[in-house]
């Protein structure tokens, strides 16, 4: 462990925050994460109880920052509003927002109170990451960043970026986020603010076990692995990366796992892999921290389809009546059929054909000498010619 | 007098859906390029197509707004410029946007208008005063907002607001949801979404001493049809009305479109909305493919009766016939057939201003005037003119 990284974790109570207190080197650098149910996603404190925690923790010398990650629609918004004007922020190092109304009230009514960015939902790119840096200034103490981004541009990043960057080393993955209660009702209960957990499995999915907790602010999913970089440290540090998350909030993994992670952080242990491993409850992945491929499909989407060239561009063949004749509908905005064209006709196996139309006429077979923009005419039959095949007036003539 | 409507705002996922969507009624439309947006599946613009789009809809005074609502990657960014060059030569109306880098990109490169997509689940007011700041024009919100909410965010912002009136919807939260990155190994956020929010799931609950078993379908989410909250929209001075379904059938494009813009001509002629077509109107909505609708968040925040818990059916009441390519007055129509009909059916055509009429199709021909006993999809056919049916218009089939 480089003593220039700094954990960065949850404490829920008083006895987590004192066995952290007890149990860890004072060489290691650790961030206190406190929330409350109203503020923060998973946190079931009550207000009194933060402060309680708050106080300890600062009496303790810990440094703790204020989680408020819940997307709140207006009415939610201003009943969490009170609350934060009711709350000792001068006692938290930092805020973490995710919501940009979040951002936004704490810039303007908290400006001398650092801000810990929360953009770990898309912002896959330096120009948005630098705005968001330019946008909120000096107060802009940290970027959380997405546990998508692969360990090139999480190098690219830090050093593009003059603000540090903190990401998620252990713990659940969060897949979804809904404000609405859909556990309860299946379990046939009255819908209400507690806290439920279950697992899912679907057979259209090739995956079993997600998590789901339903609380006061909905529902979320998490994935059926957990997102493991503790092996990582070293890589990380050397990119620049110092602010280092490890979520314990779940599956008693406090209890389980909160010693060997303290050991790892202070150097005592170099490979916590093992342990971690045996005891988790799921197995472990890196994520996209290797490679993120997930985009491949929209790679491939490029010049997926033929592009017309519209300057010769007359239409596209929608019927095909064998040895009688071809239903054209006519795209190009006006076609002046006094001198009647040489085309060039491709298909849509990409076969071309160039011929000379000796006739255009209407649906009642009578001749046209114009026609303008989705008329549909009757042209020659051509052997090989199918429906979708694109007619272009050949550029040669 | 003209009472004051909002936009409404019809999807475009292929250039005849475009001119549906037009044809009946939509005021505007929104429609993706070949890269940029979150609809894979639908047909995407070519530029030519775009073009051609773009001059159909401007020339019968429709807006166009092209989405670029991806959350874009630094590589992505780098062919972004370009795109948007041909948009200013398009003279597009507005981009719908969701990412920071790309409305910075956006703004620092062209004075095109910014629309903030609602995949930036833009929930309040500060977070609406945060775009505005960021040089957005026009707001779609979350679907998780209300119209009081919203009037809300209108009123201390001045911005523009959009918000969904019709069509699916996420359950989650836009934009918070990558089930598809971690299961499927496809960005939900860049048009991967693989629907897992549709699939049955069997949950074990976490009891205090015990787990119990269910199934059920408990995270799909059932449509919002908010043609009954338009006074509500109209009273909170919404400024557009958007109909979701890019990649929905031409039926869907063409009913909706219809129905909206009947239901928000009536109030713009006669100042309400007590009209004796409410239930007509609310019937056709009925006729497209839908998973039971809910008013969503509209009114009040989404509860358990919008989850839909049952397999998603395609079963559709009506199928789509075909299309008209050409209304020859007094002797036929030529139809662009997308589904299957024979001589004796009894089809129903969709004028677009004018009530649904209905037609019996005494004589089925080939071009040449073959009398088929059956229409092939993809191909064109003759069938008897009725009175009042135009170009485009979509003819169906109860199914
Ligand atoms: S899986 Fe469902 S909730 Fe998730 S992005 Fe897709 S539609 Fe939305």
């Amino acid at each position: 462990m480089n003593h220039s990284q700094t954990l960065v974790t949850y404490v829920r109570n008083i006895a987590e925050l004192n066995f952290l207190a007890e149990n860890h080197n004072p060489q290691v650098k650790i961030e206190l994460i406190l929330g409350t149910s109203l503020l923060s996603r998973f946190f079931d404190n009550s207000e009194h109880e933060l402060i309680e925690l708050l106080r300890k923790a600062r009496q303790m010398n810990f440094s703790v920052t204020l989680e408020w990650d819940v997307l709140n629609q207006e009415d939610r918004f201003l009943k969490t509003i009170q609350l934060i004007e009711k709350l000792p922020m001068h006692d938290f190092f930092a805020i973490r927002v995710q919501d940009p109304g979040a951002v936004s009230f704490i810039k303007e009514k908290y400006p001398w109170l650092k801000i810990h960015l929360i953009l770990e939902n898309g912002n896959h790119n330096l120009i948005g990451l630098k705005k968001w840096s330019e946008f909120l200034g000096p107060q802009l103490d940290r970027l959380v960043l997405s546990n998508e981004l692969s360990k090139e541009l999480l190098a690219d990043y830090s050093k593009a970026l003059s603000i540090p960057i903190e990401i998620l080393t252990f713990g659940r993955i969060l897949l979804f986020y809904s404000p609405r209660k859909l556990l309860s009702p299946v379990e046939k209960k009255a819908v209400h603010d507690q806290t439920i957990e279950a697992f899912g499995t679907s057979e259209e999915s090739p995956h079993s076990g997600f998590p789901l907790i339903e609380n006061l602010h909905g529902t979320f999913m998490f994935n059926v692995k957990d997102l493991y970089l503790l092996d990582q440290l070293q890589a990380l540090n050397e990119m620049g990366i110092h602010f280092l998350r490890v979520d314990l909030r779940f599956d008693d993994s406090f209890n389980k796992f909160s010693k060997t992670i303290l050991e790892l952080f202070a150097g005592t242990i170099t490979e916590p892999e093992m342990s971690l491993r045996q005891n988790n409850p799921r197995p472990l992945i890196k994520g996209f921290y290797n490679i993120n491929k997930s985009d491949v499909l929209f790679a491939k989407l490029k010049n997926k389809r033929t592009q017309r060239l519209d300057d010769f561009y007359i239409g596209e063949i929608v019927d095909v009546e064998r040895d009688q004749q071809l239903a054209l509908l006519v795209k190009s905005t006006h076609w002046d059929l006094s001198q009647l064209p040489e085309v060039k006709m491709i298909t849509p196996e990409g076969k071309e054909k160039i011929l000379q139309f000796t006739w255009v006429k209407s649906s009642l077979g009578e001749s046209v000498k114009s026609v303008e923009q989705n008329d549909l005419v009757l042209v020659p039959y051509v052997n090989g010619v199918t429906v979708k095949t694109q007619v272009y007036l050949n550029p040669k003539t | 007098m003209s009472h004051w409507t909002p936009e409404l705002l019809s999807p475009a996922g292929s250039l005849e859906k475009l001119k549906v969507a037009v044809l009946y009624g939509a005021d505007a439309v929104y429609l993706g390029g070949q890269k940029f947006g979150l609809r894979q599946a639908s047909d995407n613009f070519t530029y030519e197509e775009l073009a051609e789009g773009v001059e159909f809809a401007h020339s019968r005074g429709v807006l166009v707004y092209v989405v670029l609502n991806s959350f874009l990657h630094d590589k992505d960014l780098l062919e972004l410029p370009e795109f948007l060059t041909l948009l200013v030569d398009l003279k597009i109306d507005a981009v719908i946007v969701s990412d920071l880098g790309v409305i910075e990109t956006v703004l620092s490169l062209t004075d095109l208008v910014v629309h903030l997509s609602t995949q930036a689940s833009c929930l309040n007011i500060e977070s609406a005063k945060l775009w505005q700041q960021m040089g957005v024009k026009r707001i779609v919100l979350g679907r998780e907002v209300t119209i009081q909410e919203a009037r809300k965010i209108k009123e201390a912002t001045r911005l523009e607001i959009e918000m969904f009136v019709h069509g699916s919807m996420c359950m989650s939260f836009s934009g918070n949801c990558v089930i598809s990155n971690y299961t499927q190994g496809r960005d939900s956020n860049r048009g991967g979404c693989a629907h897992s929010c549709r699939f049955e799931y069997s949950l074990d609950f976490k009891n205090e001493d015990s787990m119990e078993n269910k199934k059920a379908y408990f995270m799909s989410s059932k449509d919002l049809e908010g043609i009954r909250l338009l006074p509500e929209f109209i009273e909170a001075g919404i400024d557009s009305l958007k109909v979701e379904g890019r990649n929905k059938s031409h039926h869907y494009a063409g009913t909706i479109s219809k129905v909206y813009s009947e239901a928000l001509g009536h109030y713009k002629k006669h100042g309400h909305f007590l009209s004796d077509d409410m239930l007509n109107w609310e019937s056709e909505l009925r006729k497209v493919s839908h998973r039971d609708y809910t008013t969503g968040s509209l009114d009040v925040y989404a509860g358990v009766d919008s989850i839909y818990n049952q397999r998603v059916d395609e079963d559709n009441e009506y199928v789509v016939s075909g299309i008209v390519l050409e209304a020859c007055v007094g002797k036929h129509l030529l139809v662009d057939v997308k589904s299957a009909f024979m001589p004796g059916d009894i089809l129903e055509v969709m004028p677009f201003k004018t009530p649904i009429e209905n037609l019996s199709v005494t004589f089925l021909e080939s071009l040449s005037g073959v009398s088929l006993p059956k229409s092939k999809p993809g191909s064109v056919v003759k069938i008897p003119y009725i009175l009042g049916a135009e170009k485009f218009n979509i003819i169906r089939k109860k199914a």
